[in-house]
């Protein structure tokens, strides 16, 4: 089978949604009642994405990129308006049940346990409804339990659990069947840095040992650096880079920063060529580099030679701020594929 | 097979969910069954005033009723979770339904546990016997074997009603306003015989939203009366072909309304 190493193809997928818009005022809701106004928004447009085996894809855009439309198509929620989707060899939304025994689901802001029960039994009836055996199911729990520190959640009724505690039961459930995609929409919204931490880890291991491929939206971009390679940006429903997470750094970086703080005796600087000052508070300096081809460490050896200084380090560029770079001024990219990005 | 453990399952899970609340259940049960008292009460005030009712005695208004709460009463228990089907719809609950390989139809009706078909069922069996005893039944074994037939016809008619109204909520999101009227205010139609109304009204109960196959043409058959106005014989018999066709449609109208589900905003 040539899809045999294909987890997810999409080719030039489209969802429109069909909004009514009541008028302004009372007159215009009046008027809205007799004669409805439609308004077509669309959410994802036309776009293309292979994903293979056992990859780690971050899926990042703002509010209303689009993102959560493009998972809902791939787990068969929604039918998209026009082109396809195929998960494991199956068309999402034509073979909505044959399709869900394949994909583990997470979304962060909603909960697949049974609110009024025990987490335990929970599990139990997800069990039933996947028609996992019981021998597999045992050996998958006793996984789930260890990794995700479930033993003392289990006896617990789900509407009293924390939100994080919430979250690692959900992630258990989504993998009971053990399936071969995992998709995550957001799903460490709201978490403390510990919590986060911890799913973290769990990800990173699922994927690297059972070879899960995972499909992750998120907004915080300590989950993509930590654990996508590739990252898929989308912008009003187009896909404006996708690569590796490496290469968007790479790309920028000459946005690293040097943060030096000089001496008290020799605190104002003549210029040094090739940087920028971009930011000062007494005596300590941020500087960046005016282009990526002088050599970080040149500038750190002149910078060394010719003034006392009591500290210096060197900050990485961050996703987070590639990305508000990317959306702030529409950036020209290319792709290791020579496609551009740009409108 | 297979599936039908599941359902069970996931139906015993929800009767299991529904005890968690034990002073709400029997609440309900206690409100349902003040419910029908207030209604038989209202039929013995007016039979008592005018002993007929178009030429039904008390025996046979009895009876009638006995369908109509067995009728209700089962699709109440199968189909009670669709008359807050907008909410999930409108929470975008509905999405978790969608990613379980089980019929999304078979997982919201076995959601939840309506305990008031208990008090459904005991007003139909009290009316079933004072009823047939009143009017004289004589309970022929034809009779016995088809009164579960008519009830489950009666069941396909008013839950293929139901989904119906539901399906609605897939294009218009709240629903409510419609479910009441339609599920819940219509049904009061059929507490009297329907040939009480005009006949325009008749041939709406019949051919346009045919209630009047859960109680009234069948009633005819069990209590061997003639038929009278719209009334052609083959129609006492109509009520599992009228259910098997209304319910298919519904079906029909469920799955075009599941590709037609929007989510909420992401």
């Amino acid at each position: 089978m040539q899809h045999d190493n294909i987890a997810i193809e999409v080719k030039s997928l489209r969802k429109e949604f069909k909004v009514s818009s009541s008028g302004k005022g009372f007159l215009g809701k009046l008027q809205a009642l007799f004669h409805r106004r439609h308004k077509i928004i669309t959410a994802v447009k036309d776009i293309d994405f292979k994903i293979s085996r056992g990859e780690f894809v971050g899926y990042v855009g703002e509010n209303g990129a689009g993102k959560s439309t493009t998972i809902k198509m791939l787990t068969g929620i929604l039918v998209p308006t026009s082109g396809t989707a195929e998960v494991n060899g199956i068309v999402p939304y034509k073979n909505r049940k044959k399709n869900a025994a394949k994909i583990g689901v997470v979304f962060g802001q909603r909960t697949q346990l049974w609110w009024d029960l025990p987490v335990r039994e929970s599990f139990d009836l997800l069990r039933v409804i996947f028609r996992v055996s019981r021998s597999e199911f045992d050996r998958q729990m006793d996984k789930l339990e260890q990794a995700l520190d479930l033993k003392p959640l289990l006896e617990m009724p789900v509407r009293k659990l924390s939100l994080g505690q919430r979250m690692r039961c959900d992630l258990a459930a989504s993998l009971i069947h053990n399936p071969p995609v995992l998709f995550l929409d957001e799903p460490t919204i709201g978490l403390d840095v510990l919590a986060k931490e911890n799913i973290r880890n769990f990800l990173a291991e699922i994927n690297r040992e059972e070879g899960t491929t995972i499909i992750l939206t998120t907004h915080d971009m300590n989950d993509i650096e930590q654990l996508c390679k590739r990252l898929i940006i989308l912008e009003e429903g187009r896909i404006m880079f996708d690569g590796e997470t490496e290469f968007l750094k790479q790309k920028f970086v000459h946005e690293k920063v040097i943060e030096v703080e000089f001496h008290e005796d020799g605190c104002v600087i003549q210029g040094i060529p090739g940087v920028t000052v971009v930011r000062e508070q007494g005596c300590k300096k941020w500087l960046t580099l005016d282009n990526d081809n002088s050599g970080i460490g040149e500038v750190i050896g002149t910078i060394a030679s010719q003034y006392k200084i009591k500290d210096i380090s060197v900050k990485e560029p961050s996703v987070e701020s590639i990305i508000r770079n990317i959306y702030d001024n529409r950036v020209r990219l290319s792709t290791p594929s020579g496609k551009s990005f740009t409108e | 097979m297979e599936a039908i453990k599941i359902y069970l399952t996931l139906f015993a899970t929800s009767i299991k969910a529904r005890m968690e609340y034990k002073a709400s259940f029997l609440f309900y049960i206690f409100a349902i069954l003040s419910f029908y008292i207030g209604q038989i009460g209202l039929l013995f005030v007016l039979l008592s005033r005018f002993h007929q009712i178009k030429g039904w005695a008390m025996g046979e208004m009895i009876f009638l009723y006995s369908l109509h709460a067995f009728a209700y009463g089962f699709t109440n228990l199968i189909f009670s979770q669709l008359v807050n089907f907008d909410k999930m719809v409108v929470d975008g609950e509905f999405d978790r339904v969608l990613v379980r390989p089980l019929s999304p139809l078979g997982q919201v009706m076995f959601s939840k546990f309506e305990v008031s078909t208990a008090a459904h069922l005991i007003i139909g069996f009290t009316a079933l016997y004072y009823g047939s005893h009143l009017a004289g039944i004589v309970w022929t074994l034809n009779k016995a074997l088809l009164f579960p037939v008519i009830v489950g016809g009666g069941v396909l008619i008013a839950g293929g009603i139901r989904l119906m109204v539901t399906a609605v909520a897939f294009w218009t999101l709240r629903n409510q306003s419609l479910v009441h009227t339609v599920i819940f205010s219509s049904k009061e139609f059929i507490n009297y015989p329907v040939n009480i109304y005009n006949i325009g009204m008749q041939f709406f109960l019949t051919f346009i939203f045919p209630i009047a196959f859960i109680n009234f043409y069948p009633a005819h058959f069990f209590l061997d009366r003639s038929g009278e106005g719209l009334l052609h014989p083959a129609l006492e018999m109509g009520t599992p072909i009228v259910g098997i066709i209304v319910f298919t449609i519904s079906i029909f109208t469920w799955k075009v309304g599941v590709n037609h589900y929007q989510s909420t905003g992401s």
